[in-house]
């Protein structure tokens, strides 16, 4: 009797073992949550004095921009593609915004369009390339920023221009009961359309299927390559918008101010459960993603390291979460 | 002799294997069946590593056993051809087969010269016609199966798992396989076949395990058991030998026509055929491997594009430029290559049911969770899909109960045409009669179906009418009294005989 416990012991490990990660796997919005809530509670025992409403205020608003790009590079990544350019999107239509509003109010609406514009233009490039030509999503989108981020230098002769209006800035930083800021109204606007799309329409079941199996996708009668370019035109338009607003809140700004957010799109997606394989994940995963990513910075700030040991503490906690996530699915149970 | 005892084994709150046992001898071959899901993969998974059993034990020549992996399997001398496939399709033919046995030379490095000439004897010894250097994931679905098994065989076990490997093979494959199989057994080695075509049970197989819900229910010789034993013990209940009614095709001329097909061409496999296909009418297309019956069906739906000839479609001529446009005009397909063609395995089961209609209607209409959800539940209550819960991911069901969920999928969305290429690929006896009940029934309201089958029986079965496709070209059409199995196999085999309807005509 003995012997057969002895036996299956290390089996009622692997048990607990995996059903602690099949819970992280089923669950990835939830444990992307816990991380930030375990990172914030660090930061304020560290530094007590960083509880307090701006700064409250301050990681909603980082949040929320960051949250946007990230819509795009989710519905990118399910479809099983890859979108480096948000960033150089980003950074181009916040310099046409400073540029064109010039700290007066009423352009709003000829910034917004015209942005867009531009977001679906690079868009359908990147989608063009990457789905239609077949090249890498990866080379493809970090060779059209690379055009993208020239277009802002001509603009603006890399000179800092203008300034975003002031009522536009209002919407986005001042502050509803003194705590959270304006900018939630954005949010209460895109990310219901982001969770229509991927939830309640059938552009979303479709994106999921050609990610999971194109193949199948195919034969199912789904158009693949007009659903993934979509994808990156979506993603294109959405960091379109996520500039205008990342101008609003910076007031001013210089050429590729926000080229930071194509990586950290991308890390806080996959932070939120979305894999490289495609076919998997979910934009609340990504939202949850994106605080964990605003809170790490936030803490690393409160650590206040030096450039280079900074670096290498993001580095280091971000391979770690990457690699507690992105653990391998077992190809056969 | 190899004795699995007491095994259990839970996937959260599914029950896999409940106390299951089975016991080989040495140099016999044991069958084990049961319906979809009953627990016979997971059987063999359990004997090759992949599956930790909660419980159990394994004996081998009154050893016990312990294996927990891959290499604790291979170190028993224990080679498995798997339900699923282990081959890596993006790998060379050779690679697959030498992998984790590479050949060395006595310096430690690969032996191309030896490698190449052992990879070629075994595929000649399995008559895969295929170049080592080929990529897996060119080759037909068949040819994978046949290569899954020499793989197993290369690693010279002495306990060999078969799990479906016939389901996609043809006629002469599996002669081919028995022979081998027949060889291996005066070798001494022993094997446990699983299969849902029962007519190999008798062929082939000494003793029969037969497995339900999760539990051995029985075991003895094959020669105690008739076939509707097995089925009983499977089921639980005796078979009714309704035969299936064959439809009326008196006015089949008078009929309209929905698929004409025209002395199409598609290079290589398929050189010139002509076909039609009636309102109402289920058109089976059988023939051996690789004689051009999945690229037909693929250019019916637009899939692929014939080099010459014509397609009409309800009358009218059709060029589909993708299969979209193609399921668009109403037409549905089925896949029996499910990894490939059909499942999305990381999503939802519900999802995977309602795949059909996600590809229809517009993609920006709004669609509620609970159209989705109805829509899933109600296919798996008609088509017994034996799930654990709609939310789990596709992956989750066993090889039939995958099946049976493509088949679901679009029979529910009932197009004018559908186009079924192996549908019921690893779907159990008992399952397949009631997906042909439902063909039957949808042709009989209407809508037109064409099938390829690998199995003859099953062709048969449920065709009213057969083109054989031999070398790329219709080389026999059967109906009424021709359509028999001696006129279908020696149709297959490119005999000409007086029996069959030439095709020219
Ligand atoms: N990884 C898994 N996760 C959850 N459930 C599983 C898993 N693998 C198998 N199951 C369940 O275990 C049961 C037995 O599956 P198994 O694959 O052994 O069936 P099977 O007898 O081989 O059926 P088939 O004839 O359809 O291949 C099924 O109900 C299946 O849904
Ligand atoms: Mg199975």
């Amino acid at each position: 009797m003995s012997n057969k416990t002895m036996t299956f012991n290390p089996n009622a490990n692997k048990d607990i073992f995996s059903k602690i990660n099949l819970f992280v796997q089923t669950h990835t919005a939830l444990m992307a949550l816990i991380i930030a809530v375990v990172l914030y509670v660090v930061t304020i025992i560290i530094n007590p004095r960083g509880l307090n409403t701006v700064a409250i205020g301050n990681i909603i608003l980082l949040t929320i921009i960051l949250s946007i790009p990230a819509a795009g590079q989710t519905m990118v990544l399910i479809g099983g593609g890859m979108d480096f350019s948000v960033g150089a999107v980003m950074s181009s239509t916040a310099v046409l915004t400073t540029y064109t509003m010039r700290g007066e109010n009423g352009h709003f609406i000829t910034v917004l369009l015209l942005s867009l514009v531009i977001g679906a233009a690079v868009g359908l490039l990147n989608g063009v390339c990457c789905v239609k030509i077949g090249l890498p999503a990866m080379i493809v989108t970090m060779a059209i920023s690379n055009i993208v981020t020239r277009m802002q230098y001509i603009l603006t002769q890399g000179i800092l221009s203008g300034k975003a209006s002031p009522l536009f800035s209002a919407s986005v930083k001042s502050k509803i009961f003194g705590v959270i800021p304006m900018i939630v109204i954005y949010a209460i606007i895109v990310w219901p359309i982001v969770f229509y799309l991927l939830k309640r329409s059938r552009f979303g079941k479709q994106l999921y299927m050609v990610g999971n199996n194109s193949g199948a996708a195919r034969l199912n009668g789904v158009r693949v390559t007009k659903i993934q370019i979509m994808s990156y035109v979506f993603s294109g338009m959405l960091a379109a918008f996520a500039g205008m607003l990342g101008a609003a809140y910076m007031s001013t700004a210089r050429c590729q101010i926000f080229d930071d957010y194509a990586y950290m799109s991308l890390i806080a997606v996959i932070i939120g459960g979305t894999t490289f394989a495609g076919g998997s994940g979910t934009y609340e995963g990504s939202i949850a993603g994106s605080l964990v990513m605003v809170l790490l910075s936030n803490l690393l700030t409160t650590l206040n390291p030096t450039q280079p040991v900074r670096n290498v503490l993001n580095a280091a906690i971000l391979i770690l979460l990457l690699v507690l996530y992105n653990r391998g699915k077992a190809v056969r149970q | 002799m190899l004795e699995m005892k007491g095994i259990d084994k839970r996937f959260g709150a599914v029950v896999a294997l409940n106390k299951a046992s089975l016991t080989v001898q040495d140099g016999q071959i044991a069958a084990l069946a049961g319906s979809n899901g009953s627990g016979k993969s997971t059987m063999v998974k359990v004997l090759a590593g992949l599956v930790a059993p909660n419980a159990g034990e394994i004996f081998i020549d009154g050893e016990k056993k312990i294996i927990h992996s891959g290499t604790d399997a291979a170190r028993e001398n224990i080679a498995t051809a798997f339900q699923d496939l282990s081959l890596i399709p993006t790998m060379s033919v050779k690679d697959n087969i030498l992998l984790g046995c590479e050949i060395c030379t006595k310096s430690g490095m690969v032996d191309e010269k030896t490698s190449r000439k052992q990879v070629q004897e075994l595929l000649d010894r399995f008559h895969i016609d295929c170049d080592p250097d080929d990529y897996v994931q060119t080759l037909m679905p068949s040819t994978q199966s046949m290569l899954e098994v020499a793989k197993a065989v290369f690693r010279k076990p002495k306990i060999l798992l078969l799990d479906e490997v016939t389901a996609s093979l043809h006629y002469d494959e599996i002669e081919t396989l028995f022979g081998i199989m027949r060889e291996l057994k005066a070798e001494g080695i022993s094997m446990v076949y699983v299969t849902h075509r029962m007519n190999e049970i008798f062929e082939i197989c000494d003793t029969i395990t037969i497995m339900r819900s999760s539990e051995t229910v029985i075991s003895g010789q094959v020669s105690e058991f008739t076939l509707d034993d097995i089925i009983y013990y499977m089921t639980g209940s005796r078979p009714k030998h309704a035969k299936a009614k064959e439809s009326d095709l008196s006015h089949l001329d008078d009929r309209e026509v929905v698929v004409n097909v025209k002395d199409i061409s598609v290079y290589p496999k398929v050189k010139d055929i002509s076909m039609k296909a009636y309102k109402g009418e289920i058109v089976g297309i059988g023939g051996l491997e690789g004689q051009g019956q999945p690229e037909v069906i693929r250019a019916i739906l637009g899939a692929v594009k014939p080099q010459s000839g014509s397609i009409e479609f309800m009358g009218k001529p059709v060029k589909f430029k993708d299969p979209a446009a193609g399921v668009k005009a109403g037409i549905g397909f089925i896949s029996g290559d499910r990894n490939k063609e059909a499942i999305f395995d990381v999503r939802t089961i519900a999802e995977n049911i309602f795949a059909g209609n996600s590809a229809k209607e517009s993609l920006f209409a709004y669609l509620s969770a609970r159209k989705v959800r109805q829509f899933s539940e109600d296919a798996v209550k008609k088509y017994n899909i034996k799930i654990g819960k709609l939310k789990d991911p596709a992956s989750s069901l066993s090889g039939g109960n995958q099946q049976k969920l493509v088949v679901a999928r679009w029979i529910a969305m009932n197009p004018n045409l559908l186009l079924l290429d192996d549908p019921t690929k690893g779907v159990d006896i008992h399952s397949r009669q009631e997906i042909h009940e439902i063909l039957r029934e949808c042709a009989a309201n209407g809508m037109t179906i064409i099938i390829s089958a690998s199995d003859t029986e099953e062709l048969l079965n449920i065709s009213d009418r057969i083109y054989v496709f031999y070398e790329g070209k219709v080389a026999a059409e059967l109906a009424g009294e021709t359509k028999t199995a001696e006129h279908l196999v020696s149709a297959m085999m490119g005999v000409q005989e007086s029996g069959g309807k030439e095709a020219a005509e």
